[in-house]
């Protein structure tokens, strides 16, 4: 079997735009051929600063830090979602991606369409999907909703869809960004178990929380991320008891 | 990083999850229909109604036989709308896919991809309907019909080229598919779709047409599928050689925007 690895080589992002500008067509020409006095306001974001990182098969690693110190980023970047604006990244396995559950829905389309659209999108192929159509809907208990165009669901139902589609495939590498707490309680303790399952099977897994006992009961490693530098990585416990001292200050 | 290679890998590994872009396009279509009785029939109706009544209208100005003129007008007409599709709706191609853009990794030339099915089977609903009316007038020929499929061919090449550079442009210039919109229809008067070329020949003007990079486009598969018989050589190269252009366009701009795409939707 072929090893599955992540490698991050001085990794950098910068974000770069103009903001309170008009961003269409006719602005553009007007800047370009009216010299326009007011200059559009430049803003230049370094979401991540120099990040090497090695990720071998077999390991599970924890990301912490506050809000904004790029977490999320950084999970985009192994995706393959975000391209890095320095620096490299390697990747071997298949990446499985749970970002997101409430966007990416063909709003007009049934639920069943929807299941397989993004069955398609995680990798599945299309026999697949089918096979597993009847266990992911079940899971969702979605039940006679599922024929309904998605456009009349609750937000708790759209979460429940993609979770049920999400977990039901057989991740190597998988990357999550705080994708705890689906759903209302019933379905989230249910959640819970298929996740942990889940999370179990992965050949690699990255996943962000603010949750230091999740982290603990799952990874061996944490990096903990402050203004886009990798500000401590080594085993779980030393890295959150640092991270506690911190956030008493 | 180094752009291109990057682009031609991605667009490489595209082509290869093709099951995914054809579903997407399929289900695109089959949503697009859902709630009308006689689904994609609609195209062809309205289609009918125009043609029909431009056809009669026209025919008595222009001095046209009917025989001639209404096959001519609905085949210009369906082909016309696959290029007009190419270059406004697909400015939102990569808009219209962000939730999917930002949580999946598959690349997003599948997108221009799925434009590039739907849009194609809208084609082929419509284009058939030439045949009833040449199968009326007795001017049917199946050899023509095949000769046209190098014509379609290129059509569809220069359409993904279209897409290409719409589907990117409009991310970064969102009003872009109204701009195109509003020039399309300018272009749509100065190609021959409603009067034959000839017309324009006659009084001098051919430069219009001969400039105009739209007619050989129509001019490749239209010709075929009307008389029988191939284009003229210098057709199929106006044809190439625009493609070409467009191609090479779609490369810059595509080599330009792709790394921001993401960031910028």
């Amino acid at each position: 079997m072929r090893d599955i690895y992540l490698r991050l080589r001085g990794v950098g992002m910068t974000f770069e735009g103009q903001t309170g500008v008009d961003d269409g067509l006719k602005a553009w020409l007007t800047r370009r051929f009216i010299k326009d006095p007011a200059k559009p306001q430049r803003y230049r974001v370094e979401a991540l600063k120099d990040i090497n990182l090695d990720i071998n098969q077999g390991e599970r690693v924890g990301l912490m830090g506050l809000n904004g110190a790029g977490k999320s980023t950084l999970l985009k970047v192994m995706a393959g979602i975000y391209p890095p604006t320095a620096g490299g990244v390697e990747r071997r396995g298949h990446i499985c991606p749970m970002f997101e559950f409430a966007t990416g829905f063909e709003m007009n389309q049934s639920g069943w369409d929807n299941i397989r659209v993004r069955g398609l999108l995680l990798g599945m192929s299309p026999k697949e999907v089918e096979s597993k159509l009847p266990e992911i809907a079940e899971f969702t208990e979605l039940g006679e909703f599922l024929s309904y165009p998605v456009r009349t669901y609750s937000t708790g139902m759209f979460i429940r869809l993609a979770f049920a589609v999400s977990t039901s495939i057989n991740p190597e590498i998988l990357l999550l960004d705080e994708v705890m707490g689906a759903g209302d309680i019933r379905f989230a303790e249910k959640a819970k178990k298929r996740m942990f399952e889940f999370m179990e099977q992965g050949k690699i897994l990255v996943f962000s929380s603010h949750n230091a006992d999740l982290l603990a009961t799952f990874c061996k490693r944490t990096i903990w991320l402050d203004k886009g530098r990798v500000v401590a990585d080594g085993p779980t416990a030393e890295v959150t008891e640092m991270y506690r001292s911190m956030a008493a200050q | 990083m180094q752009a291109m290679p990057k682009l031609l890998g991605d667009s490489w590994q595209s082509l290869r999850v093709w099951r995914v872009w054809l579903f997407l396009g399929v289900q695109d279509i089959k949503a697009r229909f859902r709630r009308s009785a006689i689904g994609p029939l609609w195209i062809l109706l309205n289609m009918s109604l125009f043609v029909v009544g431009a056809g009669v209208l026209y025919g008595v100005m222009i001095n046209q036989p009917m025989k001639i003129l209404l096959p001519y007008l609905v085949a210009g007409f369906t082909l016309w709308g696959f290029i007009v599709s190419s270059l406004t709706e697909s400015g939102w191609a990569f808009v219209n896919a962000e939730g999917y853009i930002k949580q999946f990794c598959y690349p997003k030339q599948i997108y221009l991809m799925r434009t590039l099915v739907s849009s194609t089977i809208i084609l082929l609903i419509t284009l058939p309907a030439i045949i009833p009316v040449q199968l009326f007038f007795r001017t049917f020929s199946i050899v023509g019909w095949l000769l046209a499929l190098p014509g379609l061919l290129l059509l569809l090449l220069a359409v993904l080229g279209h897409i290409t550079v719409c589907a990117y442009l409009g991310v970064r210039f969102r009003d872009l598919p109204h701009a195109a919109n509003g020039i399309l229809q300018v272009a749509f008067f100065v190609t021959p779709i409603m009067y034959p070329a000839r017309l324009l020949q006659e009084r001098h003007l051919a430069w219009i047409y001969q400039l105009n990079p739209f007619y050989y486009l129509l001019e490749v598969a239209r010709h075929p599928i009307l008389q029988g018989t191939l284009a003229a050589p210098e057709t199929y190269a106006g044809a190439v050689l625009y493609i070409l252009l467009v191609w090479l366009l779609a490369g810059l701009v595509a080599k330009s925007l792709d790394s921001r795409v993401v960031i910028l939707l």
